[in-house]
């Protein structure tokens, strides 16, 4: 930690105006508890987008449902706020149409780990060229609180009132091992950095997996609190080498002790667009361009 | 002179049977006659199972096969005989003079042969091995007799020969030396007066006339219509959809992607179809089960999108080499809460052509899902169809908003009069907005006030009205005697060919008799149904389902009492159960039939 500076509201207001990010925040407030760790996320993505100057209307954010995935109405972008687990799926469709869209895949892990878990390997493998961002409370917060495919072991909620038996899945080794070509843990309480690695992830050309922690603070007063994530987290050692799976793998084994932020592995490879790119000049047929919903008859 | 000849070539898995009758029916189809044929054939894909070929000849499309066939074929006789009562009084039986053993009393198709139809015993086996070397070209060298044999030109089979065996070069050589051997023997025999090929029908302008099965037809269609994304997953009877398009649309610079499952396929095609493009997926029963809450989805939210369905045997996996139209109320109904959306069934092979491109039209014109509802039989039918050298379908009938200098939120779901409201695609600027699965408000904002549920329910239901009058579109149309009948028939599907044939055998028997072909399911036709029953003494809705599921929507839609015919033969239905069923309803005296 640095010096520590006092903050004025009219500076921090004026700066926050005159950034531009403003415009990526739709008028609609979040329905979200106070304190929910998910408004850090909005701010991330809105600044993301506009330090990259990505066009409003050439985003998509895509998601399930869930506490999570109400987020593309918060923000200024095109959504789809699609079906309980079906935002990866979704997301193919609305990239493979218009491959020049930034589109952004966003859920908790309820909606992309047990739902909706038959899909993300194949959004992975493909290497479709969009960004996942999985907001893991470790909970079912949109109604009310019971167990998930993240909760820890011994985790008493209203639906295992005698604690939780079943081990938590690790989502990132699983990416790991689907072939996500760009995997990154983040940190809810962390807004710094959190904003650092959704620019990382949108940046990257390829399926970048964001796995953001972030604790329930209604329905979850006992595990993933801020008081425990703020003592558990802590970042990958500066030695760890994204190019390495091996070693990403073995960090990402010892989240089960206490999770480290930062980026665990990169790769650079053909994305599903290019691809399928290929496979038209294959066939001998001519690429069409935008094929953006047919964008050549837009405005 | 009339041509209408039926041919039914029957043997055993191996025997080339299928590959005969596909030759036959492109040479028919070249010389410039109409064509329809089905095959059937073992669900297994090795064995000994019974395949027969059958293909009708004529100078006007058929909208189905024939009850007796002209010219019978036999390359296996332990598999033609229960079937030589197929050949009509008069009709040709074509078998083999030599079996290689020495075989028991009966086994020999010789001995079962009707009194009246005439034998053809054809020394198959002995051609084959004299001019390829080998037994194995039967099946060519049997082609060949029958174009000797009716005097037809060889040159259309011999093309269609080449195509079928392209790249195969010793293969293909051996199989033309059978086929001009087994047409210079059917020269040598004598020709029988009573089947007739007359000359062939002139060509209609501005088209040419192709040789397609009902999922080739669904590809063509889709590609004349411009299709920009496909995903899909494999299931049988609508796989070959799949396979068809993998191959072409790279070549118009459009993409398709198999997913991981139909519930993948289908999220997928919405995400397209959100993202402007003419987005399709195809399945069959167990995968529109799986795809109807996203279907769901694709009503409230106003996606355009497509969906090809394939009908087989149900429920559950239930029999998925076998024909049946059980899945009508999945589609129509399937999902929850109030779920409109469009639902069109073609009758024959051209109406798979022309539904496929019209179904995107609609898609777009009123934002929703449109369900393309097929069969195992009409799927694997071939018809020859007259494609338009034009494609007949529509580029673009979005209705967009014009977004520039909108400062205030969008209003995707904007209340109109006909209930569509202008819509932007990702890209537009000004257009931003969340189509979501929540009941919402007119900017697609989460809503859940009475008024708003009510007024936006009703705009999801009003706007499909529309598509009954969509251009180049009949949602219903009347055949048959005009005016008062005995007998009305109202049916949807391929079990329409059925039924028209059926109701004109029963016109030549002199009962007034109509039938209503109904295109469009949902929305309802209601009001050309209701004319038309006013009209009828007696209804029949003859349909392959346990339920009569037709005729359940019909009588929702149009009460009144109707004769429900439902059928599960694990096939098309017989089009003489339905004359039966005519003539009961029209007051003629029925003759038992023998089982």
């Amino acid at each position: 930690m640095g010096e520590i500076r006092p903050v004025y509201l009219e500076d921090k207001l004026k700066e926050v105006e005159d950034s531009g990010r403003l415009d990526y925040r739709s008028k609609a407030l979040p329905t979200w508890c106070p304190g929910c760790g998910y408004f850090s996320i909005v701010e991330a993505v809105a600044t993301a987008l506009c330090e990259l100057g990505i066009p409003n209307e050439n985003a998509v954010m895509v998601s399930g449902i869930g506490c999570s995935s109400r987020f593309p109405f918060f923000i200024n972008t095109y959504g789809i706020h699609t079906l309980h687990g079906r935002a990866l799926p979704s997301a193919l469709g609305v990239k493979t149409a218009n491959p020049a869209l930034t589109v952004v895949a966003v859920g908790g892990d309820g909606d992309g780990f047990a739902i909706g878990g038959g899909h993300v390997p194949h959004a992975a493998r493909r290497n479709l060229d969009i960004t996942y961002l999985l907001f893991d409370n470790g909970i079912y917060g949109l109604t009310k609180g019971q167990t998930s495919p993240t909760s820890a072991i011994g985790f008493k909620t209203p639906t295992s009132p005698y604690a939780n038996p079943d081990r938590p899945l690790n989502p990132l080794l699983m990416l790991l091992s689907y072939g996500a070509s760009w995997v990154g843990q983040s940190y809810a309480g962390d807004p710094e950095h959190l904003r650092s690695m959704v620019r990382q992830a949108l940046e990257h050309r390829g399926f970048s997996y964001l796995h953001i922690l972030s604790p329930c603070v209604t329905f979850d007063k006992t595990h993933r609190t801020y008081v425990n994530l703020g003592m558990q987290v802590h970042p990958l050692p500066a030695t760890h080498d994204p190019a390495d799976k091996l070693a990403a793998m073995g960090e990402a084994m010892k989240n089960e002790q206490a999770p480290a932020v930062g980026l665990y592995y990169r790769e650079q490879r053909p994305t599903l667009d290019d691809a399928l790119d290929a496979l038209v000049e294959k066939a001998g047929g001519e690429k069409r361009g935008l094929r953006g919903g047919r964008g050549r008859k837009l405005r | 002179m009339n041509t209408d000849v039926q041919i039914a070539i029957v043997g055993s898995a191996g025997d080339g049977t299928i590959a005969a009758g596909d030759i036959l029916r492109r040479a028919m189809a070249e010389i410039g006659y109409r064509v329809i044929s089905f095959d059937l054939y073992p669900a297994e894909i090795r064995g000994f199972g019974k395949c027969i070929a059958r293909l009708r000849v004529s100078d006007e499309q058929a909208y189905s096969l024939k009850q007796k066939s002209d010219i019978l074929v036999s390359l296996d006789d332990s598999h033609a005989i229960p079937h030589v009562g197929e050949a009509r009084e008069w009709g040709a039986v074509i078998y083999e003079t030599n079996s290689v053993n020495p075989l028991p009393e009966g086994a020999h198709l010789s001995a079962h042969i009707d009194p009246g139809q005439v034998p053809y015993n054809v020394p198959i086996r002995e051609l084959a091995e004299k001019s390829t070397g080998a037994a194995r070209s039967r099946n060519i060298v049997v082609v060949g007799y029958i174009i000797g044999l009716m005097r037809l030109p060889l040159e259309p089979a011999l093309r269609a020969l080449t195509g079928k065996f392209k790249g195969k070069g010793e293969i293909a050589q051996k199989n033309e030396a059978a086929l001009r051997a087994g047409y210079e023997e059917g020269l040598r025999w004598f020709r029988l007066d009573d089947i007739e090929f007359g000359p062939p029908p002139a060509q209609e302008r501005g088209a040419h006339l192709e040789m397609i099965n009902g999922n080739a037809a669904i590809v063509r269609g889709a590609l004349d219509a411009g299709i920009d994304t496909f995903f899909g997953y494999p299931i049988t009877p609508a796989t070959s959809i799949m396979e068809r398009l993998a191959s072409e649309m790279p070549k118009r610079g459009a993409r398709l992607v198999q997913t991981e499952d139909e519930i993948a396929a289908i999220s997928a095609t919405l995400g397209a179809g959100f993202a402007g493009a003419r987005a399709a997926t195809a399945t069959s029963g167990p995968g529109l089960s799986l795809m109807a809450e996203m279907l769901g989805f694709g009503v409230i939210a106003e996606v355009p999108s497509v969906v090809f369905v394939s009908q087989r045997g149900g429920p559950s996996t239930g029999m998925p080499t076998k024909h049946e139209q059980s899945d009508l109320n999945m589609a129509v109904f399937g999902g929850h809460g109030d779920a409109p959306r469009i639902v069109i069934a073609p009758t024959n092979v051209e109406g798979c052509y022309r539904c496929a491109g019209r179904a995107f039209e609609m898609a777009e014109a009123y934002q929703t899902p449109v369900i393309v509802l097929l069969d195992l039989y009409l799927s694997n039918r071939y018809e020859t169809v007259p494609f338009p050298d034009r494609p007949p379908f529509e580029a673009d009938t979005n209705r967009y908003a014009d977004t520039r200098g909108g400062a205030a939120g969008f209003q995707r779901y904007v209340l109109t009069a006909d209930g569509v409201s202008p819509r932007s695609t990702p890209g537009q600027p000004g257009g931003m907005h969340v189509a979501t699965g929540l009941e919402h408000n007119e900017l697609g904002r989460p809503n859940d006030q009475p008024d708003m549920h009510l007024a936006q329910s009703r705009k999801r239901h009003e706007k499909l009205k529309a598509a009954l009058r969509h251009p180049g579109f009949e949602p219903a149309k009347r055949f048959g005697d005009t005016g008062a009948v005995d007998v009305g028939l109202v049916a949807w599907g391929s079990s329409f060919g059925e039924c028209l044939e059926a109701m004109y055998l029963a016109q030549e028997e002199g009962i007034r008799c109509a039938a209503l072909k109904v295109l469009m399911i949902s929305p309802f036709p209601v009001e050309m149904a209701t004319s038309f029953l006013a009209d009828c003494k007696e209804v029949l809705v003859p349909e392959v389902n346990y339920q009569g599921q037709f005729a359940g929507i019909l009588q929702m839609q149009v009460p009144r009492a109707v004769t429900r015919m439902t059928r599960i033969p694990c096939a098309p239905m017989r089009v003489e159960e339905i004359l039966d069923e005519i003539r009961r309803l029209a007051g003629r005296v029925v003759e038992p039939q023998a089982a």
